[in-house]
Order: structure tokens, then C-alpha cells, then sequence
């Protein structure tokens, strides 16, 4: 579609299927024109019920639906949740009501846009924007889950290609046939998941600290060139567990090394939370941290752990914008202050409960609410206990939080260090070899890993450091090749998407980390300290932008950024909460997106404050409900929460953290070692990414 | 026949609408999207927001009546009439509208009230205008008007 845009001069794409909904008669009779006029396919429903209906019973029959947010058979964010667990389809949230927290409120329930009435042409007829990149990250997505075994290679191509001959199509055929490859190649990747659902949607996977484990063992064994899905899930020997599962879990692996190898080149890369990524559940950052929350690896033993990953005490990790190496080294050590660390393995284990975030390393005790991943030493691990400081972040975004508190955790030791840290490399990026080192055998139950990772990744999201906040969260697009590139790009992958993918980049640093570490750091990092959205707005789910950005035209951006927006609210809020302890978090995704309020010296507490609750928690949790519900969040920042396999979370396979783009491809490549994830070096620290 | 003194009377009215506020931006919008293909659209938008909207003033002073302390409920119930105004320019009942939603946020039922009658009066003005208005309109012929409306 896009493709055809272009070749007609930019027009937007002609037929794109509209569904306007909306109580009132005169301005869906204005919208409908507009519309025409836009040359979409317009349908109009005046009750949010009965659109409903109707997309239920034809879910690929619409493109996009634009929603009134008051209706009176239904809340408009109602029916926004619905339709983007139950169809993932892009919603515009429309109102008269142009409240910065109202618009929040949308961004948060995973809105794509929010129009205020009046709408105007301009705008409508950039909606297609919103379509063009769902279903490019979705194909990403599929792309990412399946090429990493060379039988989908034809897929992403074909999308490619899609795009680009579109052109020749010609208006409507173009369109027409592009979203049929793209669901074809959705049903492609349903099938191959083995998700026998009727809906697109993939049961989610939890990546569990043991399952991580059990997976990094697996590709250390093949050699990190080698890992293939296949292999990788033949010697993982996990009932339940599909190749594309493994292969989403891989390239987020993949990506989380290119951050850390990207980190350790001094690049500061803003954790960017994985907008998308969120989705993805920052894996690896959460999961070992889950490890460390449930307080089952002494922090000792952590830090230990993570000195042995990391290979060496440079921090390149470190956060972005201080002293990054210093920083690195001290999360290296185990020291604290330099947050940077990987915490996310030493962070204590979030509590898998639902308030994953709160498990974050409250234990940052140091930190004005950022759970400081020095707190290792101290035992932050003790982070399920603090629940509250991780914000409640639900379920979803524990994990996300988790990731995030690790990372933050080396922020907020910072703590006022941290201000200036823009890019918090999601934390150490512990060599799988760490991981290993894990006491997968040290007693983390199972249980403990409270990554169940719910959909709501979207804690990586929050996990975004807060130095970020200046770089584009998802720079997915500037995939470097050194790994930790690729995790920073996740986060700052942003640009692709909305929201997205910056975490997914980071979940495969996370996963790394063996604990999950952070690679979410785009998420835990936000570095937006100041902004008290981020906090908030990621554990949210953040995609939500910036309240100053939510308006329409910028929630764009916004959702761009923070990826997770979106689906990614629960992760978010979780990791706000953690956050706001830590004012830096900020969403950073896209820190030009955000009102640029995330400024780093924001002080959490205010920050925390701002978020108006008086706990971390309170926001996320808020949050949490909502994306609970939508359940959905995930899917928007296109991460895939990886959670137990069989536990029957579903990931939508659309969502795969994959769509953080990145530079899958590229981590492969960028894995020098390969054969050894573990070695340290191979994850930047040592600088040879 | 010569529209020209016609179409001096059409911008001159349409001027003052804009002018006195009683009409913003977003009726431009309406304008432009009339066309060959739905000539009347603005005149056909316009009734329709009308109908709706003398439903929903009613609706608001009943609200007034039977539930006065229902902040809630008026401010929803505005909220509806704002967007729908606003949809077609009706400027100055936008802003009337802000100021009732700012009442019954200060809970200020007597403030309400007055707004109300605002509202119903800016309500009926700017009706009789737009009717004004699209008789002359209507005069030139639709024609005329597609080729001269754009000015």
C-alpha cells in the first residue's frame, strides 16, 4: 500500500477499508465524506456494539476503524481494547474531549491516534500511516520468527516486494493484494505455530528463566552462528514449544546482543524500551531477574555472574550519556551506582505476580525509587518484596518491569547520575554463559520467574532508560552490527514502529542477560525521569505518549516510539512504577515524541508524584487493568511475551518481538563469536562488537 | 441573470458569519467536500446537525430538570452537542458549551442553566442564519455554486 502511495505521487492508498464509529449522526456524516474524499471504503455504525458485530464477523473486512471515545452503549476505549485483542486491528480514538489525560487514556489502551474533533482532512488522511505500519510490523514479526530458519526467507521478501510493486498495481489492486500476502503470511505463521485459534493470534510464550536458560543453552551448543530455530528447539526438547517461538526468542536474543555489543562500542543507545518489544517481554532482562528477584541468586552471586558475562568491567552497556563506561563498571562489579547493569539479572526476580514491576529491584534503595541495580549487592533481589516500587505493573508488564527495574536498577543507584544517562543499555548484557551460570540450578523455581511475561511486555517498554529519552527509543532502524547496536537499536528501533520494537532488540539482550536482564533497557531507562509519563506511561503501556505528544499528530510519533504504546501498557506501567523512582525512565522511545519532558533529572519522586500515585505502583497499576484487559498490549509493541510454553499464553504470533526489526539479520552476523554467546566479549563489552 | 449581485450578498453573509464567530474553520472543510458528486452537502450536513442537536438540547434540559445534581450525566450530554457542533463549525455554541462543561465541573447548577440558554439561543441563530444563507445559495443554483463556492 504504502508502495502504491508512492507511485501515485503520494496519495494515500485508495479502498483502504475504514470503519467509522460513532454516536453521532452529524460527524460520522462529515467523517464519511472526508473519508470518500480520501478515497477510502468507508462504513459507518453508529453503535459500538454493532461494529463490534460486524468486525467480528468479518475481521479482515476493515483496515482501520476510528472510534468516538463517548458513545452510550459502549466505551469507546472499550471497544478500542476489544478490537485490538480480538482483531489487532489499528484504532483511532476520536473525541471532542482533547484532555491530555483522556488522550492519554487512549494512547494507553492502544490506540494508534487520537483525533479531536473537529477532525480535518489533513488528518484522516494520514491514517493509512497507521495501517501500513501494523502490518509492516506484523510482517517483521513473522519475518523475524520464521527467516531465522532460511524456509521463510521468501516471506519478508515477498512483503518487500509487496511494497515495492505495489506500485505497479495501480490503487486498489495494490492495496488489495498486499493485504492479502500480508494475511496469507499470517495465517502462514499461524499455522506454523501450531495456534490452533480461529484469530491470528499466537498463544504467547512465556520465557521463563528456566526456558531461557534451556534455550541459550541450546544455542551456545550450536554456536550463535548456527543457532537455528530448529536446531535450537530440537536440543531445547520443550513439549509445546514451536519453532517460532524459539525463533522470536532468538532474534531477540540476537538483538540484545547487538545492544550490548552496541553498548559496549560506547554507543549510547537509549534503552529504549522496546516499544514493540514490550510485547516481546523482555525475556531475557525478566526472566533473570525474575531469577534474582525471587531473591533465589544472592546478589552475590549475581554480580558475580555478571562480572563473568560481561567479560569485563567496561561498561559499555553503560548508560548512555554519563559516564557509560564507568557505569558499566560498576555494574560490572556489582557496584551499583552504575545502574547500567544488567541488574536485570541481579534485580531480584520480579515478582511474578502480577506486579512484576513491583518485584523490580525496589531493593534500589539508592535510588530515589529506581531500583538500583547496585542494589544488588544489597539484595535488591528481595524485589518481589517491593512490588511497590516497581509499580504494580500487572502481570504483562511485570516482566517487562522487571527487565526495566534491572535496568534501571543501575539508574537509579545512579540516581542522579542517571539523569544524564540517556541510553541505558539494557544492563549487561550477560554473555549467555552467564545465564547458564545462573543457577537456573540455583533454585529459581519455575515459579519464580515472574515473567510470565504477560503480554503486556510492555514493561520493557518502561524499561526504557531514562538517558534514552533522547534517542529514539526504537531506533530499530539503525541496527548496528555489533549486537549491542541491535539492542539499542531495538530500542531506538522506534522508528519503524510504533512503539515498538525497540524492546524486542532488547529482549534478546535481556535474554542474555540470562535473566532477562533488560535488555528491555529501552524500557527501564527512561530516561525521561522528568517525564512522569514515563513512569507511568510506560508501565501503561506506554506507548502512550507523552501527554503532550498524545495529540493526535503526535501520538503518531509517539506510538512510533514508544512501540508499546499500545499493547505495551502493562509492561509499561509495571516498569513505571519501578521507575518512578527513577525519573529517568522516561519513555524515552521516542524522545522527541515525548513532550520532551524526559528530562533526566527529573526527580522520580516528583516524577512519581506527577504520575499521581503516590506509590510507583499506582499508575501502572492502573494501567495494568487496562491492559489486562486488552490483553492486547503486547501485541501492539509487537513483543511477544515469552512465557512458560504450554502455559497456554498465547503470543500472537504477530506480535512476535520480532517486530522490533531489527537487525535480526544483522545479529547474526553481528555475533562474532558465535559460538560462544557467552563469551562476554561477543557482547560488546569487551568492544569488539 | 445576473448572479453577481447574488453572489456579493452569499460572501458578504458568509464573511460576517465568520466574522461575528458564529462559524469557524471546519466549515470550510464542509465546503470543500461539496462537490459535483453531493452538491448539497453542506445544506444536507447542516439539517442534519440541526435535527440532532434541538434532540440533544432537549435531552439537556431535561437532564437539567430531572437530575440536577448529575454533573455527570450534563456534562456527557454537552460533551455529545460540543462534538457535533464543532463538527460543523458552529463556533460560537462550541464555546458555549465550554462554558457549561465548565459549570457542572464547578458543579455550578445556575451556571448550567444560564449556559443552557445560551446555548439555545446561539442554537437558534446560527440556524436561522445558515437557513439565510443557503436560500441565497439555493438562488444561484447548484451550478453556480460549484463553480463559484470555492471563493
Amino acid at each position: 500500500m504504502a508502495a502504491a502511495a508512492e507511485a501515485r505521487g503520494g496519495d494515500f492508498p485508495v479502498g483502504m477499508k475504514v470503519l467509522v464509529v460513532d454516536d453521532d449522526p452529524t460527524c460520522l456524516v462529515v467523517l464519511k465524506r472526508m473519508l470518500l474524499e480520501c478515497r477510502y471504503d468507508v462504513t459507518t455504525c453508529p453503535q459500538a456494539t454493532r461494529a463490534l458485530t460486524m468486525l467480528r464477523e468479518n475481521r479482515r473486512g476493515f483496515d482501520v476503524i476510528i472510534s468516538d471515545v463517548h458513545m452510550p452503549d459502549m466505551d469507546g476505549f472499550r471497544l478500542l481494547e476489544l478490537v485490538g485483542l480480538e482483531m489487532d486491528l489499528p484504532v483511532i480514538m476520536m473525541s471532542a474531549d482533547s484532555r491530555t489525560d483522556i488522550v492519554m487514556k487512549g494512547i494507553k489502551h492502544g490506540a494508534c491516534d487520537y483525533l479531536i474533533k473537529p477532525v480535518r482532512m489533513e488528518e484522516l488522511k494520514n491514517i493509512w500511516q497507521h495501517v501500513v505500519r501494523k502490518k509492516f510490523n506484523e510482517n517483521k514479526d513473522h519475518e523475524h520468527s520464521g527467516s531465522l530458519d532460511d524456509t521463510d526467507r521468501n516471506r519478508p521478501t515477498n512483503n518487500d516486494n509487496e511494497y515495492a510493486s505495489s506500485a505497479n498495481d495501480g490503487g486498489d489492486g495494490s492495496w488489495k493484494s498486499q493485504k492479502k500476502k500480508r494475511e496469507k503470511e499470517e495465517d502462514e505463521a499461524d499455522l506454523e505455530s501450531g495456534d490452533p485459534s480461529s484469530t491470528s493470534k499466537k498463544p504467547r510464550v512465556v520465557w521463563s528463566v528456566e526456558l531461557h536458560q534451556q534455550f541459550v543453552n541450546a544455542v551456545n551448543h550450536l554456536g550463535i552462528d548456527k543457532a537455528v530455530p530448529k536446531k535450537i528447539l530440537e536440543l531445547m526438547n520443550v513439549p509445546g514449544l514451536t519453532r517460532e517461538n524459539v525463533a522470536s526468542h532468538l532474534q531477540k536474543f540476537r538483538l540484545y546482543l547487538k545492544r550490548i555489543a552496541q553498548h559496549h562500542a560506547g554507543i549510547p543507545h537509549p534503552f529504549v524500551a522496546p516499544a514493540s518489544s514490550a510485547k516481546v517481554a523482555p525475556l531475557g532482562g525478566l526472566e533473570f531477574q525474575a531469577l534474582a528477584a525471587s531473591g533465589q541468586i544472592p546478589p552475590q552471586a549475581l554480580a558475580a555472574l555478571q562480572d563473568e558475562l560481561l567479560g569485563r568491567p567496561t561498561s559499555s552497556l553503560a548508560l548512555p550519556g554519563r559516564d557509560q563506561s564507568s557505569l558499566r563498571l560498576a555494574a560490572i562489579k556489582g557496584n551499583k551506582p552504575h545502574g547500567e547493569r544488567e541488574i536485570a539479572f541481579g534485580q531480584p526476580i520480579y515478582k511474578c505476580q502480577n506486579n512484576a514491576y513491583g518485584a523490580f529491584p525496589q531493593s534500589s534503595p539508592g535510588v530515589g525509587g529506581l531500583p538500583s541495580f547496585g542494589a544488588w549487592p544489597n539484595n535488591k533481589l528481595g524485589m518481589t518484596d517491593s512490588p511497590s516500587a516497581l509499580g504494580n505493573v500487572s502481570n504483562s508488564q511485570n516482566s517487562n518491569l522487571l527487565l526495566h527495574e534491572l535496568q534501571q536498577q543501575p539508574d537509579s543507584l545512579l540516581t542522579g547520575t542517571l539523569h544524564n544517562i540517556d541510553v541505558k543499555p539494557s544492563g549487561i548484557v550477560m554473555p549467555s554463559q552467564s545465564l547458564n551460570a545462573f543457577p537456573a540450578s540455583e533454585g529459581i523455581s519455575p515459579n519464580q520467574n515472574p515473567l510470565v511475561i504477560p503480554s503486556q511486555s510492555q514493561s520493557f517498554l518502561a524499561s526504557i532508560p531514562p538517558s534514552m529519552k533522547h534517542e529514539p527509543l526504537l531506533a530499530s532502524s539503525s541496527p548496528s552490527n555489533s549486537l549491542l547496536g541491535e539492542i539499542d537499536m531495538v530500542n531506538q528501533a522506534s522508528t519503524s514502529q510504533p512503539l515498538i520494537s525497540t524492546h524486542g532488540a532488547n529482549l534478546p539482550g535481556l535474554m542474555n542477560r540470562s535473566s532477562n536482564a533488560m535488555p528491555s533497557s529501552g524500557i527501564c531507562n527512561f530516561q525521561s525521569g522528568n517525564n512522569p509519563y514515563v513512569v507511568n506511561q510506560n508501565a501503561m503501556g506506554v506507548s502512550s505518549r507523552p501527554p503532550g505528544v498524545l495529540k493526535t499528530e503526535s501520538t503518531d510519533s509517539l506510538n512510533r516510539s514508544y512501540g508499546y504504546i499500545g499493547g505495551s501498557t502493562s509492561v509499561d506501567s509495571g516498569l513505571l512504577s519501578s521507575q518512578s523512582k527513577n525519573p529517568q525512565y522516561g519513555l524515552l522511545q521516542n524522545p522527541n515524541d515525548i513532550t520532551g519532558s524526559w528530562s533526566p533529572s527529573q526527580d522520580i519522586d516528583s516524577y512519581g508524584n506527577t504520575l499521581g500515585q503516590g506509590h510507583p505502583g499506582s499508575t501502572s497499576s492502573n494501567y495494568q487493568s487496562s491492559n489486562v484487559a486488552l490483553g492486547k498490549l503486547p501485541d501492539q509493541g509487537r513483543g511477544r511475551n515469552h512465557g512458560f510454553v504450554g502455559k497456554g499464553t498465547c503470543i500472537p504470533s504477530r506480535f512476535a518481538v520480532d517486530e522490533v526489526e531489527s537487525p535480526t539479520n544483522n545479529l547474526s552476523h553481528s555475533i562474532g563469536s558465535s559460538a560462544d554467546i557467552v563469551n562476554p566479549d561477543i557482547f560488546g563489552f569487551s568492544g569488539q562488537m | 441573470m445576473d448572479y453577481s449581485n447574488l453572489w456579493r450578498q452569499i460572501f458578504s453573509m458568509k464573511k460576517s458569519l465568520f466574522d461575528q464567530g458564529y462559524l469557524d474553520e471546519q466549515y470550510n472543510q464542509l465546503e470543500e467536500l461539496q462537490d459535483d458528486s453531493s452538491p448539497n452537502f453542506v445544506e444536507e450536513v447542516v439539517a442534519l446537525f440541526f435535527k440532532d442537536s434541538s434532540r440533544l438540547l432537549t435531552n439537556i434540559e431535561q437532564a437539567l430538570e430531572k437530575y440536577p445534581q448529575d454533573f455527570y450525566r450534563l456534562d456527557s450530554l454537552v460533551h455529545q452537542f460540543k462534538g457535533s457542533g464543532s463538527s460543523i463549525g458552529a463556533l460560537r455554541m462550541k464555546n458555549e458549551c465550554s462554558m457549561f462543561k465548565a459549570h457542572c465541573n464547578d458543579r455550578n447548577l445556575e451556571g448550567c442553566r444560564r449556559s443552557l440558554q445560551k446555548m439555545k439561543r446561539e442554537h437558534a441563530t446560527l440556524k436561522q442564519k445558515l437557513e439565510t444563507y443557503f436560500q441565497l445559495l439555493r438562488q444561484v443554483g447548484p451550478r453556480e455554486r460549484a463553480v463559484n463556492s470555492r471563493k
